[in-house]
């Protein structure tokens, strides 16, 4: 029963904002309450294995569940949106009153916004199709969820109405429906390998489990690379990734974060469905194509991290980077790597992405070369980035140091050799772009006063994150020096 | 029963000739409309014993959603944007049907030498849903207009669903609806999309909505409107 309870209340509470739009100040306490009320939610799932376990059925095919991963993707997703729901509240009357000062500074007219209880609405209604993606157990649900969720989240991206918004819009729109229909074909194709045997078991996670050895090779064949393919345009491993850059660096921050954060990690949670479902002849074959896309990220992200002119594409194409590196872990067999590696990458993102949208709001450009001396102009903003940007190159005590390294130990040496040298590559990239932007003078555009004393303020929720990502860091040394991962 | 379903599918076949040499966006979306009250007419006709309450219930969702829903969104999006034409598509017609009558000979030839469906309902069907498939996916690519893909998309999720009727697979009442409900809320935040477009560019060629790439400095103020340097 909580299962159903924790997709609806979000949905419901998106319907009566939208409902009630003229009230903003009942709309916001409503949004943080929701926001409140899920994250509860989900750590009682998560604590509450019994309760988890049970299951929402219509008729004899089971609907929703959770098991210990989907519990952990929605305790992730869950902190995520409450962090990024509490920084939405301070952030976004900034927002709206920097507008007409970037106007008059840059001489055009300001731009304008989405309606606020829209952005509320949209933003719950795309927190409970995540949970529906996490909760379900029948293969049909979750592609709808996982479509569903690039439906809601279109109109976040186009929040600040701009021709490049628009069109980071309408690609993201078609490049994931598009992907996303190949899943559909990807599942559709699941189903014949499924009932080739006689009987079909449906599109049932569970019941596909236990009959997995009896799939029809060539068609599962088949079926999952058009599900790497369409959950993988979704999950942002390349070449189907070309949607990512536009829409992360387009969206505001806070809904940035979200898409990066959470959103990757409910399309590789589908991932990880089907190649679960993989008959034991056929994991190399899988784990082949899941290491190639991985590689082929980590390449095309090291590539366009090098020569990079906007700090948020940088992190977009970061995430593509370390898209990449959990579908490795997950092919070469360590799985809780990969577990452990998209939850950190999920905070430290969120945090990035949720820092980038202040020095936005400061500086009112994304250009790198004409940003400088940020560690002058906008100092604790200015630490918490190069903290960031260290942390998501894998510097220890970041959580992805021991997931790296987990990779580098686990993988042969070929492929380790390979993945090391585009890390390297990575990091360099991104760490020459952070220091220009925080070192020497300031640059072409200055950071206008009001916003930056604004955005100086904005820095509690990625101080939280930081020193939660520390923390977690910190203990999976601790587990990985006595021996236990 | 079974000669039903063929003729159903060479129908369903010559929809998608038309419409990959279809200039007329009206008429594009008339045949797609077409396209989807066949699609709606096929399950009826393939369970000869009798059908079931819940049959009966989605085959009525879906002609109502394919064959009327869709395409007034589809005809409501095309007026607002305020186009008529497909003018200068990248491929022109006549090459369009030469290469979509090539890709329906590869279909039926892929599907004949790996006698992939023996549990299809019958030998053309599954072959025609793979040609709709690539008339979708080939709408999108050799298209100017953006409301183009958004028919485009549509005609790859007709040729997927297609493929699921004619192997006889069946998702439940839940799933079937969530797939069309999806489908609908597509088109119609495609159909918001593509007036924030025309507003915005004053065009919807989608070849033109460059603007965003990793080559040249993003706009100097990120506030600026001016995509179109």
């Amino acid at each position: 029963m909580i299962a159903i309870l924790i997709v609806l209340l979000p949905l419901i509470s998106a319907g009566i904002i939208y409902l009630m739009g003229k009230h903003l100040k009942f709309g916001r306490f409503l949004f943080l309450f929701t926001a409140v009320c899920h994250s509860i939610c989900s750590v009682y799932l998560l604590l509450n294995p019994e309760a988890a376990l049970s299951k929402w059925d219509i008729g004899k095919t089971t609907l929703l569940g959770f098991d210990p991963i989907s519990a952990l993707f929605l305790l992730i997703t869950s902190l995520l949106f409450i962090l990024v729901a509490i920084q939405t509240h301070f952030w976004l009357p900034a927002e709206l009153a920097a507008e007409p000062e970037h106007a008059a500074a840059h001489g055009h007219t300001a731009a304008g916004f989405q309606k606020e209880s829209v952005f509320r609405s949209c933003l719950l209604a795309f927190l409970a199709m995540m949970t529906l993606v996490t909760a379900a157990r029948n293969l049909g649900i979750l592609w709808v969820a996982l479509e569903a969720t690039t439906l809601v989240s279109a109109p976040l991206i186009c929040f600040r109405r701009s021709a490049g918004s628009v069109e980071a819009m309408w690609k993201y729109l078609l490049i994931c429906s598009v992907g996303i229909a190949m899943a559909l074909f990807g599942t559709m194709l699941l189903d014949v390998a499924a009932s080739s045997g006689g009987h079909s078991p449906g599109l049932n996670f569970d019941k596909l489990l236990l009959t997995r050895s009896t799939f029809h090779t060539g068609w599962f064949k088949a079926a999952f690379i058009f599900a790497i393919a369409g959950y993988g345009a979704k999950m942002g491993l390349a070449p189907f990734h070309t949607w990512l850059p536009d829409a992360h660096s387009e969206a505001p921050g806070t809904v940035s974060a979200l898409l990066s954060g959470s959103l990757l990690n409910c399309s590789f949670l589908a991932l990880m469905r089907f190649y679960a479902l993989a008959p034991e002849t056929l994991r190399p074959f899988c784990k082949n194509l899941m290491i190639a896309g991985g590689l082929f990220s980590l390449g095309i992200a090291a590539f366009f991290i090098l020569r990079q002119n906007d700090f948020k594409r940088m992190l977009a194409y970061s995430s593509v980077e370390h898209m990449g590196l959990a579908a490795i872990l997950w092919a070469i067999g360590c799985d809780q790597g990969a577990i452990f590696h998209v939850c950190g990458h999920s905070l430290i993102k969120m945090t990035l992405f949720l820092i980038a949208g202040n020095i936005l709001l400061a500086y009112g450009t994304r250009a790198i070369p004409t940003i400088g001396g940020m560690f002058k102009d906008m100092p604790k903003t200015a630490c918490f980035w190069l903290i960031g940007i260290l942390f998501i190159c894998g510097m220890p005590p970041s959580p992805l140091f021991v997931t790296e390294y987990l990779l580098v130990r686990e993988a042969g040496p070929l492929l380790s050799t390979a993945v090391l040298l585009l890390l390297f590559v990575v990091f360099g990239g991104m760490t020459k772009v952070c220091l220009s932007m925080l070192m020497g003078h300031t640059g072409s555009s200055a950071p206008l006063p009001e916003p930056t004393k604004n955005a100086e303020r904005l820095n509690l929720i990625p101080l939280v994150a930081l020193i939660a990502v520390t923390c977690c860091g910190i203990m999976w040394l601790i587990l990985l020096n006595n021996g236990e991962i | 029963m079974n000669a039903f379903v063929e003729i159903i599918s060479v129908a369903l076949l010559i929809t998608d000739l038309v419409l990959v040499i279809s200039g007329r966006l009206l008429h594009s979306i008339r045949w797609v409309a077409i396209q989807g009250i066949l699609l709606g007419l096929l399950p009826l006709l393939l369970h000869e014993s009798g059908f079931g309450v819940q049959m009966l219930i989605l085959a009525v969702i879906n002609l109502s959603v394919k064959g009327i829903l869709l395409p007034l969104l589809l005809i409501r999006a095309m007026r607002k944007a305020d186009v008529r034409r497909e003018l200068e598509p990248f491929v022109g017609y006549t090459a369009s049907l030469i290469l979509l009558l090539a890709a329906t000979a590869i279909c039926f030839g892929f599907c004949r030498y790996w006698n992939i469906a023996p549990g299809a309902a019958s030998p053309a069907s599954v072959p025609v849903a793979f040609t709709t498939m690539v008339t979708g996916l080939f709408i999108i690519i050799a298209r100017r207009k953006a409301i183009t893909q958004a028919i485009g998309f549509l005609i790859f999720e007709n040729g997927i669903s297609m493929f699921g009727i004619c192997m006889m697979l069946e998702h439940g009442l839940m799933v079937e609806l969530g797939i069309l409900l999806d489908v609908f809320v597509l088109v119609f935040v495609m159909g918001i999309a593509l007036f924030n477009i025309n507003r915005e560019f004053s065009h919807i060629d989608s070849d033109k909505l460059n603007s965003l790439g990793d080559w040249d400095l993003p706009a100097q103020n990120h506030k600026d409107g001016e995509a179109e340097q």
